[in-house]
């Protein structure tokens, strides 16, 4: 487990001493760029739990895409699957006013994990039983859930004085407090660490982990030795959709408390990066995405310090994922393969951790 | 002279070369002999610079060539060619050959190229595919003889070539051994490699002798005695005891297919097929590839289920009794990125020993795979290696394991030695054999007629999907072809 965050750290030193180049050529000092990067992301115990908040949904989704593409189930929908869990959770939580506060908070995360899990399960289950690659039906869907949302909150779901194209609030008791305010500190890291921890245990402890992972390393010997592989393709996605809508609703009960449309800045996609970073692995994931929440944090306070534009971190962000592809290109033949139809060599590693 | 020395590469924990020292003169041809993951595709691939050495160095004529470039090595005049062809396989073979230095370079001009190979290949007696044969629907055998063009196209001063009878056919042999006498003539230095012991006796001026990554007989002569030889690749050879195999069984009936059919898009796959497998004997079952054996592998792992007739166990035969090893261990027996005990578990009924509720149980899983890794002669590092990692033999071995493990009552195996050498063969029988006459049933699906005559008691042939039981005089290797061919059916 070591070896794989090693290698990623590496590539992110890496990224960071070619970008410096960059911006020496530029005429910027890169020791200023990164150190109003690391201000704005660590430099107040304010700015440290900004980046938290920033990595909380990160970590939903990078769970969701970990657990679907080491089933070799290329989930490329968590951020629709995110988005119909914030809808779900949005719609019932105005009308959990006056209910005990653990009550209504569990309602509220059930419907996001709920409606994440029929999204994704809806791809899974046209996989399995009709055959339709899931790239291209999760893509779709995500179009469907983005225009669906946005439907919400202009119309069903719309706010009262019909002057927003924002939904009605949720109710107080189904918030996920702040522990210290004014910081946006809140109960949904803490879930997020502790999803994390169970589907490492599920991926590596369990028969269904294992089922999962047979899947996704070599489908056919799978259904030689009897696995479900229809029932486990939907179950997976599900599962994945599930992980990616609790993103969508712990943002809704915690920092926005109601839906509007631009809810999700690219999350479900990001996260394909953050998993990717993080080699699947469930507690990496933790990692990566506190490293992409603290550069996302950090860019605006660098754009504030030195004038450069915070779309820098995401090159920075492109090139980790590229650096890393390049020197494990086995990923690509896998997922290449699938999109291709091609077999990839028989033997390529898995894009997978060892436990 | 080439010469390799002191190369010793590494693959994680496995050493695949332990600081090996080689040596070939021009005008011979050198056989490289070693049973299966003795390390004899490494080392070609160091010399022809498609893998880095950790150590060591390789010369030709005295100049060091640079380590880990395949282009430098073929400059410099070595050509390698592979056990499984490195070509495009979407693409047609006058395109591989255009793309393999033939024709005119920066045209694109087939005709040209196939001109070329054919004036190439009409002079070294070897046969073309059709025109404009996409590589993909041709066979291995089409396969290396155009990568054998490739490499002479080059005129290489070496030229190593990694099992290639194992893909010719009988027929083609003598022509391939003239080609090479040929090469020897020309003053070139040939490199064969082959686990066959009769093949490199016959053939080579000299013999190298590796195993385990070592060399173990240095250019010693091919007189040298046939059983010396296998001593010398295997360390100590136990192919079972003849005596041992147990012919006529229990009578103690443990398994009954019962007119089974498999129709598919109207075609009878399996047709009408009744068999009775009883307990202590190794039932074969010879036939042509392709004629229903892999569909009724599958039906009796429940992969499919039947158009018509029934599998019947015996009363006291539970389903999770019945193991099954299907013949293609890469894609349908094991998963290779997982690890070794991770494909024990990949059976059901072991997978269901190493679970309480829904959690596994790793500690006892790997103990188990520590466990079958000593009992079955395992080559791997440790129960966390991955199969990949493991050589041919010893993935049949792990897989073979896996079957015993579940202390089944039938084990259905279906050519389960093709491709390994004798010393995982010889493993493999035995614990066929042992099974056996423990009282277990076996039903040995092969292609393999010597392996069928010497381990079966009774004897079917299976021809369009039907079967029929053979008479003691009709168990020679001829009469049995001209079964297998269907002349019954
Ligand atoms: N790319 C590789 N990765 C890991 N192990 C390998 C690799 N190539 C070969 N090995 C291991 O090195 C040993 C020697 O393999 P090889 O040279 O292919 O043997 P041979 O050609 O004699 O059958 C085997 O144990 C094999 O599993
Ligand atoms: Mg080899």
């Amino acid at each position: 487990m070591l070896w794989p965050l090693i290698k990623s750290a590496a590539a992110l030193a890496l990224a960071i001493a070619l970008i410096s180049i960059v911006l020496v050529a530029l005429g910027v000092s890169p020791v200023a760029v990164f150190a109003a990067l690391a201000e704005g992301a660590f430099g107040s115990w304010y700015a440290f739990t900004d980046t938290v908040v920033k990595a909380t949904p990160l970590v939903f989704t990078g769970l969701a895409i970990a657990v679907a593409f080491s089933a070799a189930l290329w989930n490329i929908g968590a951020d629709g699957q995110l988005l119909v869990g914030a809808i779900l959770s949005g719609a019932i939580g105005p009308f959990l006013g006056g209910w005990p506060r653990p009550i209504a908070i569990t309602i509220v995360l059930v419907a996001g994990a709920l409606g994440g899990a029929i999204w994704g399960g809806l791809a899974g289950w046209l996989r399995a039983r009709r055959d339709v690659n899931e790239v291209i039906s999760t893509i779709m869907l995500n179009f469907v859930a983005v225009q669906t949302l946005s439907w919400c909150v202009h119309g069903p779901l719309m706010e009262a004085t019909r002057a927003y194209p924002a939904s009605t609030p949720i109710a107080e008791s189904a918030h996920l407090g702040f522990y210290f305010p004014p910081s946006r500190l809140n109960l949904g890291i803490a879930i997020g660490i502790i999803l994390a921890i169970g589907c490492h245990l599920l991926l590596f402890r369990t028969s269904f982990g294992f089922e999962l992972r047979a899947m996704g390393r070599n489908r056919r010997a799978a259904a030689f030795f009897g696995l479900p592989i229809a029932s486990l393709t939907v179950r997976v996605m599900a599962l994945s959709g599930a992980l990616a809508g609790l993103a969508g609703s712990v943002q809704v009960a915690s920092i926005t408390h109601r839906l509007y449309e631009k809810l999700s800045p690219g999350w479900g996609y990001e996260a394909i990066a953050v998993a990717l970073v993080a080699r699947l692995n469930p507690i990496g994931i933790v990692a990566a995405a506190f490293l992409f929440g603290a550069l996302d944090n950090g860019s605006q306070a660098m754009q504030r310090a030195v004038g450069v534009s915070p779309v820098l971190v995401q090159v920075i962000e492109g090139m980790v994922i590229l650096i890393l592809l390049a020197f494990d290109t086995p990923i690509w033949s896998r997922l290449g393969g699938r999109l291709g139809g091609a077999k990839g060599p028989a033997h390529a590693p898995a894009l997978s951790p060892d436990a | 002279m080439l010469a390799a020395r002191a190369i010793t590469r590494r693959f994680g924990r496995t050493l695949a070369l332990d600081g090996v020292d080689f040596e070939a003169h021009a005008g011979e041809i050198h056989a490289l002999l070693g049973e299966n993951g003795a390390g004899k595709t490494t080392l070609m691939n160091v010399i022809a610079g498609a893998t880095r050495p950790n150590s060591g160095e390789v010369t030709l004529d005295g100049a060091a060539l640079n380590a880990g470039s395949p282009q430098e090595a073929l400059k410099a005049g070595i050509a390698a060619v592979h056990q499984s062809p490195m070509l495009f396989e979407r693409m047609s073979w006058e395109e591989n050959l255009a793309l393999g230095g033939f024709g005119r370079r920066g045209r694109y001009d087939l005709r040209a190229v196939a001109a070329e190979a054919a004036a190439l290949a009409s002079q070294l007696g070897l046969k073309l595919p059709p025109p404009r044969a996409i590589l993909e629907q041709r066979s291995v055998s089409e396969r290396v003889r155009l990568e054998l063009l490739r490499a002479l196209s080059f005129e290489p001063l070496v030229l190593i070539l990694d099992e290639p009878t194992s893909v010719l056919a009988p027929s083609e042999l003598a022509g391939f051994l003239e080609l090479l006498e040929r090469l020897r003539a020309e003053g070139r230095i040939v490199v064969w490699i082959t686990h066959k012991l009769a093949e490199a006796r016959a053939a080579a001026d000299r013999i190298t002798v590796l195993r385990q990554g070592r060399v173990v007989a240095r250019a010693i002569s091919p007189e040298t005695p046939e059983r010396e030889l296998a001593q010398l690749m295997l360390g100590e050879l136990a192919p079972p005891d003849a005596a041992a195999i147990p012919k006529g069984g229990s009578g103690q009936s443990v398994l009954l297919l019962d007119n089974l059919l498999l129709i598919e898009d109207g075609r009878s796959i399996i047709d009408g097929l009744t068999l009775e497998l009883s307990g202590g004997e190794i039932t074969g079952l010879a036939g042509v590839d392709g004629n229903g054996q892999t569909e009724l592998v599958e039906l009796l792992a429940r992969v499919r289920t039947p158009s018509g007739g029934s599998i019947r166990l015996s009363a006291r035969t539970e389903a999770a009794e019945i193991a099954v090893i299907p013949q293609d261990r890469d894609h349908d027996g094991l998963v290779l990125d997982m690890t070794l005990w991770e494909n024990l578990l990949l059976e059901p009924g072991l997978r269901e020993r190493f679970t309480n509720g829904s959690w596994l149980d790793v500690a006892k899983a790997r103990a188990l795979g520590a466990d079958v890794i000593a009992r079955y002669k395992i080559r791997a590092a440790s129960p966390d290696a991955l199969a990949a990692e493991l050589s041919g033999g010893n993935r049949q071995r792990l897989e073979v394991a896996r079957a015993m493990s579940l202390k089944p009552k039938v084990i259905i195996a279906h050519n389960i030695c093709r491709g390994l050498d004798l010393a995982a063969t010889a493993d493999v029988h035995r614990a066929l054999v042992d099974f056996a006459a423990a009282g277990g049933a076996v039903l040995l699906i092969s292609s393999d007629l010597d392996e069928l005559l010497a381990l079966c008691g009774r004897l079917f042939v299976i021809s369009r999907g039907k079967i029929r039981e053979t008479e003691p005089a009709e168990r020679t290797p001829e009469r049995l072809g001209l079964l297998m061919a269907g002349a019954w059916s």
